[in-house]
């Protein structure tokens, strides 16, 4: 544990970011993730239009997308190497998960969320090479599990 | 005692100087690096060379990689020989790109790369590269900077006058430096003159896809035929080679094969062969031959062993092939940016001679032959002589061209670089190289348009220029600004091997080729796991097959059991990041193999054959994120005939 906080101090002077106080909790031990108020930081995709309900075809082929991409890393229902992506809809707005995906390192440079979340769980997410269409479908895949799980 | 050295050594340097140049008062501005030269070669953090240098490993087999002007390396490629640290030739993928007739072999000699051209100019497609041991070529892609294809050549040994190429890069040429019998047979050696033979090969290589395939081979004397370069513009059709050995020794060759005043360059048209081959001239023998191609789609090699090739005899095909007699057991044959010159290093000699392109056609066609050589003409060398280099210095060898009108040939007895002009073949500068140079590099100075900043000398021996490292000691190359009129030394950098031939180009013709990553949804490789959903282990008899996945930072599975001693245990693993610069390593406790470095959307095979029941750890060899050390897992074997089950996370 003594490890993981001075790796995450370490971190934490190197990118100089994640201007939250909740961040030392976070690196405590408990989820940074609730400490989400500051300023965003979207490059690549200022706008995602997103119906209100759910389009099931497009749901299906980003859970495929899903599969193969991201699951390496991600689980549904529990911190895994990443989050739980389950409820990250409800989390997040849909601007935060399309840049994530498409505009990895950018993200994880400037925007304040991501870093603090850096500090928890240590590692830079990978960019995936997902292009939009597919990261658009991934997106209504984590719609239809956030709507699963309300 | 170090300042007696060096002092003994400026005092033989100056004292060369002097023999040499005839009295060119040992220029001691030269010894040392230009004033400004650290200026010149400081590439600053995070900036870019403006060229790449490939220069060929000799003994090591491999291609490295520099930039230039820093001298940085960058890769090496693994070509011929095996590399341990890429997995090149352990991992099963892999494997099948060093078989030849002979079996595996796991080591090479490459002397010269050769760049895939368009218009006799470096077109940033393809490398070519020659070993010279047991007789290959082999095509380097330039966009992954991955060996490709691996084609043997049958009739052959000593594969030295290769992997030149014609002005488009229709075909890649090799010729034998060490004839033999043709087909190789059980006979006395002494009956050399009766029995052995040289060959000439031309592969014909695919414009789109750098496929490579044998075409023809011409049977010539039994000479030794050493380097080559195409014609280009007028001479477009020809290909210029130089031979020693015109005595047909065949034991101490070195005082031998040096009896004769002028050995030859042999000009082939290589048009005229193609025109005689599709009239169904030439003859098929039986000649087998090992063919390796790496498929992209499959990331997979294969290993073919073929059989049979078409051979052209002079005699019988008239026009293909003359004799230019040319001073001394020549070595370099270059062919100037015009393609009307053509350059020979006679290393015995005491002139550098450039034959005329034109002269050679003018005499083939008055017929003005001096005697003929097994069915071949040979011309006459003041009909076919352009000039002579005067006192170049001792012992040239090779030519390069920086497309401003001059040539420069490395001088590997006097240790220097002579430049000179084509116009009228005089002396224009000297420049010492520490010591003993062998080939020479201008960036595209073998070509039509020559970038001619700089000239790179490659040698043999550093002596006393770098920190010793026992009896050892690296080889060099040394960077000479030659934009102005006096060349000036700018840089030493070590080299891996024994740097020979070597091409330069500038960077922006590759750089923004560069493949980054492989497509996970393009990996068809058999064994492919795109999805950690995929993973499994499965028996098959005694072998056992893992379907692996990395990604920062764990692999998956990571607990296996049910293993056994006597199992032979394959680990095919994909690497599942798809973002530039991540490789996986892989390694497991007491592998007899290599490990493997799994690029991102890859997937490799390594064989794995536990001896010892008990618990095997395997772990990523590649810092790859702040969890690497987290990366790795455990195997269980069991006894053999245990009944332990296969069963994994």
């Amino acid at each position: 544990m003594k490890r993981i906080i001075t790796l995450a101090a370490f971190v934490a002077l190197a990118l100089g970011g994640c201007s939250q106080q909740k961040a030392e909790e976070g690196a405590a031990g408990q989820p940074a993730e609730e400490a989400t108020k500051a300023k965003p930081s979207y490059y690549k995709i200022q706008h995602v239009d997103v119906a209100p309900t759910v389009d099931p075809v497009m749901a299906k082929a980003g859970a495929d997308i899903f599969d193969v991409k991201c699951t390496a890393c991600h689980k549904l229902d529990e911190r895994y190497v990443g989050p739980a992506l389950g409820q990250v809809t409800q989390r997040r707005p849909p601007e935060y998960i399309m840049n994530m995906i498409l505009d990895t390192e950018t993200m994880i440079n400037n925007d304040d969320t991501v870093q603090c979340l850096l500090q928890t769980y240590l590692l830079k997410m990978p960019n995936q090479s997902v292009d939009e269409k597919d990261a658009r479908n991934v997106l209504e895949f984590l719609r239809k599990a956030g709507d699963e799980r309300k | 005692m170090k300042r007696i050295r060096s002092l003994t050594a400026a005092m033989a340097l100056s004292l060369f100087a002097l023999i040499i140049s005839g009295c060119s008062e040992g220029d001691k501005a030269h010894i040392g690096a230009a004033g400004d030269a650290a200026a010149r070669v400081y590439v600053a953090p995070g900036k870019y060379d403006e060229f790449y240098n490939f220069v060929s490993g000799g003994f090591s087999g491999q291609l490295a990689v520099y930039g230039l002007p820093s001298g940085r390396l960058f890769r090496v490629i693994p070509v011929f020989s095996v590399d341990p640290e890429k997995g090149w030739g352990f991992s099963e993928e892999t494997k099948p790109m060093l078989n030849t007739s002979h079996g595996f072999i796991p080591w090479d000699d490459f002397h010269h790369p050769e760049l895939s051209m368009s218009d006799g100019s470096p077109d940033g497609k393809w490398i070519f590269g020659n070993a010279n041991n047991t007789p290959r070529v082999a095509r380097i892609d330039l966009s992954d900077m991955r060996t490709k294809e691996i084609i043997e050549l049958p009739n052959s040994s000593g594969n030295h006058s290769s992997p030149f190429t014609t002005e488009n890069s229709e075909y890649v040429v090799a010729g034998t430096r060490f004839s033999l019998p043709v087909p190789n047979q059980d006979v006395s050696i002494a009956s050399y003159k009766e029995n052995f033979k040289g060959t000439i090969s031309f592969i014909k290589v695919d414009k789109t896809t750098g496929a490579m395939d044998l075409s023809f081979q011409i049977l010539v004397p039994g000479f030794d035929y050493d380097l080559a370069h195409a014609g280009k513009g007028p001479s477009h059709d020809w290909m210029f080679f130089s031979c020693y050995n015109s005595e047909q020794a065949n034991t101490m060759l070195e005082a031998n094969a040096s009896q004769n005043d002028k050995d030859f360059i042999a000009a082939i048209n290589w048009k005229k062969c193609e025109e005689y081959v599709a009239q169904g001239k030439g003859k098929k023998i039986d000649a087998k031959y090992a063919h390796n191609v790496f498929n992209d789609k499959t990331q997979m090699a294969s290993s073919e062993i073929k059989n049979g090739v078409t051979i052209l005899t002079p005699a019988e095909c008239p026009g293909i092939i003359y004799y230019m007699p040319t001073p001394k057991s020549p070595h370099g044959c270059d062919v100037d940016p015009s393609g009307e010159l053509i350059v020979g290093g006679g290393k015995l000699a005491t002139v550098i001679p450039v034959m005329s392109y034109s002269k050679m056609i003018a005499s083939i066609e008055a017929k003005k032959f001096d005697k003929e050589i097994d069915g071949i003409p040979v011309l006459n060398y003041k009909d076919c002589l352009a000039g002579e280099v005067k006192k170049p210095g001792l012992g040239p060898l090779h030519t390069e061209f920086d497309g401003k009108g001059n040539a420069y040939t490395s001088m590997f007895v006097s240790s220097e670089i002579v430049k000179w002009s084509l116009k009228d073949f005089k002396v224009l500068d000297r420049a010492p190289t520490y010591y003993s140079i062998g080939h020479l590099c201008i960036p595209g100075g073998d070509s039509k348009k020559p970038w001619g900043k700089y000239v790179i000398a490659y040698n043999k021996i550093t002596k006393d220029r770098f920190l010793p490292t026992g009896p050892e000691l690296t080889q060099s190359a040394q960077l000479y600004d030659i934009s102005g009129e006096k060349m000036k030394l700018l840089l030493d950098f070590p080299t891996i091997g024994e740097p020979h031939y070597a091409q330069a180009l500038p960077a922006e013709l590759i750089q923004s080729k560069q493949v980054k990553v492989f497509q996970l949804k393009d990996n068809n490789h058999p064994y492919v796991t795109r999805s950690e959903k995929d993973c499994r282990v499965e028996r098959k008899g005694n072998e056992v097959h893992i379907y692996a996945t990395a990604i920062r930072s764990h692999f998956k599975p990571d607990n296996i059991e049910g293993v056994k001693v006597g199992d032979v245990v394959y680990w095919h693993i994909t690497n599942l990041e798809q973002d530039w610069d991540v490789p996986h390593g892989f390694a497991v406790i007491g592998n007899n193999n290599s490990e493997l470095l799994i690029m991102p959307g890859e997937t490799l095979t390594l064989k794995w054959e536990p001896k010892y029941p008990g618990i095997h750890p395997f772990y990523c060899t590649d810092f790859c994120s702040a969890l690497h050390q987290e990366m790795q897992g455990y195997v269980r074997v069991s006894a053999a005939g245990s009944n332990a089950p296969l069963t994994h996370n």
